[in-house]
């Protein structure tokens, strides 16, 4: 009951800073109250865990079931670096109320339990933030009270080194596990540690120096609590109910928006004194003017099969307040988990997405990022990402997938080899669409709400049925929980010819009309394809009138001019804007900017 | 003084006959993973396992849950002075593996396997993905080595036996030598895609032998400069591990891609598959006991360790359920 109460008043609140951008006491307001709502789950679970002893330190109640708790967890440490972000975490929030027997666990843990650094960009930052936090901790110590046996200054020299090595990379050539709506927490709770309690000043500034990059980042490409546009790394089932992402919850946190959520992601940020300064929300909120967003990131190490370490990523994302579309140029991006584009809106809670792949996969793109055997590397992948060869998947990117994105009209091309896998593409469209219309024309054509959606298909195809997840159990504020239980609905369009691809068009009533006048509209804009192997190709005059021309690969011609993405900026659009090499990022919010400089090390703000 | 003298021989014996049918020998492996290993979760053990003499039990030191590509040992310490090489770095112990350090840095990850120079243990080199690295003070500090190596992802590097200024290593862009300690490396004869392996002949250090993913093995006889491929009774043609017999250099085994094991008894001019007993073919890892040269090891891909006590002929699991073995030494101090 005290939840929903807390609930409602919140939904309430959250409607109303979707319609405008807050004042900065509503938004703290707002805040704080989301704050308690979240934490309020944890402060009476009775559940030995991080976070329940983290909110009870951070609400000075019941520190003796606190200090249970953390022995009861210390007990038998696990989890390599998702162990010591939250454990350090409830320890900063705790250490002056714990007991010394308590303290002398945690420490203890830091001689005897050996966490694995792990193999990526999230688990390397979130284990140097740790560390870097607890060598400032517990300073002046030999190696031999430390699990890696390395003295407090080493292992403070190294992870230090480490996070300004990532900072300077990141602002530089970009993210490299960027955008992902599942691992953005990764990045924001490490650094949102380090900026409450890292006690050199000069990290401190970094840490929220970093925690309002990636949140820009991410505000730039906000709707409703749904990042937009492509992404490194994202699971299923959020895939196609995006609002189950953790970065979601963030959003919820920061922004106000999406679903009020009890996500653990947050309940230790909830805790720290960062607080989103207002240029970044009133980014996230205001969709009052469409909004282009071209963004270079890189893609991770590449330790086989390529001379370059970290190509780029280009992406374009076009965001107006109903709807965004966004996408990655395509090709092996990130392995496994990438999402190449989908349309997202704000219609139609929890299926809010209409996205396409090819769901390939291979020894060769694991081994391209994994060192172990590529032989061997599918079964390993597979023990921990279940769905990675599968030909029903719904992640992954194909290096016979292109894109060709301008504003919200999308062009994609697929030349796949015979015998890759897999040979055929797939599209998802969602149960909970108004309208799905085959029209004679050939184009697909989708109402979501106010979002309407043209999905042109390039050659035949055919749909299936598909079973999904749940909705008969309603959550805190009368809306189907975000859980997974079975029910049917969603659509697999699935087109089996290997030279492929289609074009997606996308208006909102608010641009276009009527339904019936985008169906028309459509109806008078049919794509010229050529489909041969090797020489896949598209024309298409867009419904704003933009000549698009595409050749597979990497042929990009608008309005006769071809388009160069080895020009993108780091970041470019109304509200981000950052030069490759630069170090800096500029927020601008009707005339007010942030500056973030690294290689200075400050934060100006102009009003 | 007769009694001694008898006791002296006595104990001379059981050493003796401990040590030619290898009672005496440690088995060291390094256990990359296991079939349920996910990161961040609670793992099973992974990294150095050891087991001593006639014991039937695996010991495990260091760190229990990294993953452990590669392990040295250096044998004028007795295996004082260990290495692994893993994905948090090199990890050392100077006192046989009571306690360890982290020598290497940030930069230095995912490291594929560590080489200890036998007669200075100041110098140890260690292959990564991103290439060579080497320390000439014990690890206190580690320099990149990559001058002139085309494709960085090493597996595998080996000193010469005669000439320790003298390297070879396992590249994907083929076979490179170093006749400078890593300051310079040139691409020897070979040139193929995707080395995972070199070795040496224990006599002859004009002969070696390099395993690929997917172009078989190689075999050259004038220090790396001309390489033939050895074809002869090999049906496979993806190799991770190559091990002369230290007692009989004519004696080779191969183990790779679901190869199982492969003898050849003609220096490498032809091979015989040896799987008698071998319930995994996936083979990472071999050895032969220096002192029992019918004796010898191989690590699977998931399928543990095994042991054949007849050259090859038989095989039987003596344990790590599950775990892929990437590499075995055995040694006889």
């Amino acid at each position: 009951m005290k939840h929903t109460t807390i609930a409602l008043l919140l939904l309430a609140l959250a409607q109303d800073v979707q319609s405008q951008v807050s004042d900065r006491d509503t938004y703290l307001k707002g805040f704080d109250q989301r704050v308690a709502y979240v934490t309020s789950f944890y402060d009476t679970m009775q559940t030995a865990g991080y976070y329940q002893a983290a909110v009870r330190y951070a609400h000075n109640r019941d520190i003796a079931r606190a200090d249970r708790m953390f022995a009861e967890m210390l007990r038998e440490p696990r989890g390599d670096m998702f162990w010591m972000i939250p454990s350090i975490g409830a320890y900063l929030h705790g250490k002056d109320k714990m007991s010394a027997e308590t303290r002398a666990l945690v420490r203890n843990a830091w001689k005897t339990y050996a966490p694995y650094r792990g193999d990526t960009e999230n688990h390397w930052c979130m284990y140097y933030a740790a560390l870097y936090l607890a060598a400032e901790q517990w300073p002046n110590l030999p190696g031999s009270e430390w699990y890696n046996g390395k003295s407090s200054e080493e292992n403070l020299r190294e992870a230090k080194e480490y996070l300004i090595h990532w900072m300077k990379i990141t602002t530089t050539i970009g993210q490299g596990e960027f955008d992902s709506p599942d691992y953005f927490p990764e990045y924001a709770m490490p650094m949102i540690l380090l900026s409450h309690f890292a006690i050199d000043p000069e990290m401190k500034t970094r840490g929220t120096m970093m925690t309002d990059y990636i949140f820009a980042d991410f505000a730039a490409e906000h709707l409703d609590g749904q990042y937009i546009g492509g992404f490194s790394r994202i699971y299923q089932p959020a895939v196609y109910k995006p609002l189950l992402s953790p970065a979601s919850a963030f959003a919820y946190l920061y922004f106000g928006t999406g679903e009020p959520t009890n996500s653990g992601w947050i309940v230790i940020p909830a805790l720290c004194n960062y607080r989103l300064p207002e240029i970044i929300y009133s980014i996230a909120l205001d969709r009052s003017a469409p909004v282009i967003e071209k963004e270079r990131k890189r893609v991770r190490n590449v330790i086989r099969f390529g001379a370059e370490k970290n190509p780029p990523v280009y992406k374009y994302t076009y965001i107006t307040k109903d709807y965004g579309i966004g996408s990655l140029q395509g090709g092996i991006l990130q392995p496994i988990q990438q999402h190449t584009w989908s349309v997202r809106y704000t219609y139609g809670w929890p299926y809010t997405t209409i996205f396409g792949l090819h769901p390939y996969w291979s020894g060769y793109e694991v081994g391209m990022f994994f060192p172990e055997e590529v032989k061997t590397l599918i079964a390993d992948v597979v023990a921990s990402k279940g769905t990675y060869n599968n030909p029903d998947k719904w992640t992954g990117g194909s290096p016979f997938e292109r894109t060709f994105q301008h504003k919200n009209t999308l062009l994609v091309l697929y030349d796949i080899e015979p015998g890759t896998t897999t040979e055929h593409i797939d599209g998802f469209f969602p149960r909970n669409l108004e309208e799905r219309v085959i029209d004679p024309s050939g184009w697909i054509i989708c109402k979501a709400g106010d979002t309407y959606v043209g999905w042109y298909p390039l050659q035949e195809y055919e749909w299936k049925e598909e079973l999904d997840s749940p909705a008969n159990k309603l959550n805190d504020i009368g809306r189907p929980q975000l859980e997974r239980v079975k029910e049917t609905g969603n659509w697999r369009l699935r087109s089996h010819k290997l030279q492929n691809g289609y074009v997606i068009e996308v208006r909102s009533k608010a641009e276009i009309g009527s339904f019936e006048q985008f169906k028309s509209g459509l109806q008078k804009h049919i794509p010229n394809a050529t489909l041969v192997p090797g020489k896949v190709s598209l024309r298409y005059k867009t419904l704003g009138g933009d000549a698009m021309e595409f050749a597979f690969p990497e042929k990009r011609v608008l309005n006769g001019k071809a388009v160069d993405l080895t020009k993108t900026r780091l970041f470019d659009g109304p509200f981000l804007s950052a030069d490759v090499g630069s170090e800096k990022l500029t927020m601008t919010y009707k005339g007010k900017k942030r500056i973030l400089d690294f290689k200075a090390v400050t934060i100006t703000e102009l009003k | 003084m007769k009694s001694l003298q008898i006791l002296l021989a006595g104990l001379m014996l059981v050493t003796c006959s401990a040590t030619l049918f290898g009672q005496q020998s440690t088995v060291y492996l390094s256990v990359l993973s296991t079939k349920l290993f996910v990161v961040g979760a609670a793992n099973p053990q992974t990294g150095l396992f050891y087991r001593k003499g006639s014991d039937t039990v695996w010991q495990h030191t260091g760190a229990p849950n990294i993953r452990a590509f590669g392990l040295a040992v250096h044998t004028p310490s007795k295996g004082s002075l260990l290495c692994i090489a893993s994905g948090n770095g090199v990890h050392k112990s100077t006192d046989g593996g009571a306690t360890w350090k982290i020598t290497t840095g940030w930069d230095i990850t995912e490291v594929q396997s560590v080489v200890i120079d036998q007669s200075n243990p100041q110098l140890m080199y260690c292959t990564t993905p991103y290439g060579v690295y080497r320390t000439l003070d014990g690890g206190t500090t580690w320099k990149e080595c990559n001058n002139g190596i085309a494709m960085k992802f090493t597996s595998s590097l080996i000193i010469d036996q005669k000439n320790s200024n003298v390297l070879y290593c396992a590249t994907d862009a083929g076979v490179y030598r170093s006749d400078d300690r890593g300051d310079t490396w040139k691409r020897t004869g070979l040139a193929v895609s995707r080395v995972r392996v070199v070795v040496q002949h224990p006599a002859n250090p004009d002969v070696l032998v390099a395993g690929t993913d997917n172009d078989g093995i190689y075999i050259s006889r004038n220090a790396g400069k001309y390489w033939d491929k050895t074809e002869a009774g090999l049906d496979h043609s993806t190799f991770y591990a190559i091990v002369f017999d230290p007692t009989n250099p004519q004696v080779l085994y191969a183990g790779g891609y679901v190869t199982g094991v492969y003898k050849s008894t003609d220096g490498g001019t032809s091979w015989t598959r040896k799987n008698d007993g071998l319930t995994t073919l996936n083979i990472h890892s071999l050895a032969v006991d220096p002192a029992n040269g019918s004796r010898l090891y191989a690590g699977t891909h998931g399928g543990g360790i095994f042991q054949s006590d007849d050259a090859g002929n038989t095989w039987r699991n003596v344990g790590l359920s599950g775990s892929q073995v990437w590499t075995l030494s055995v040694q006889s101090f």
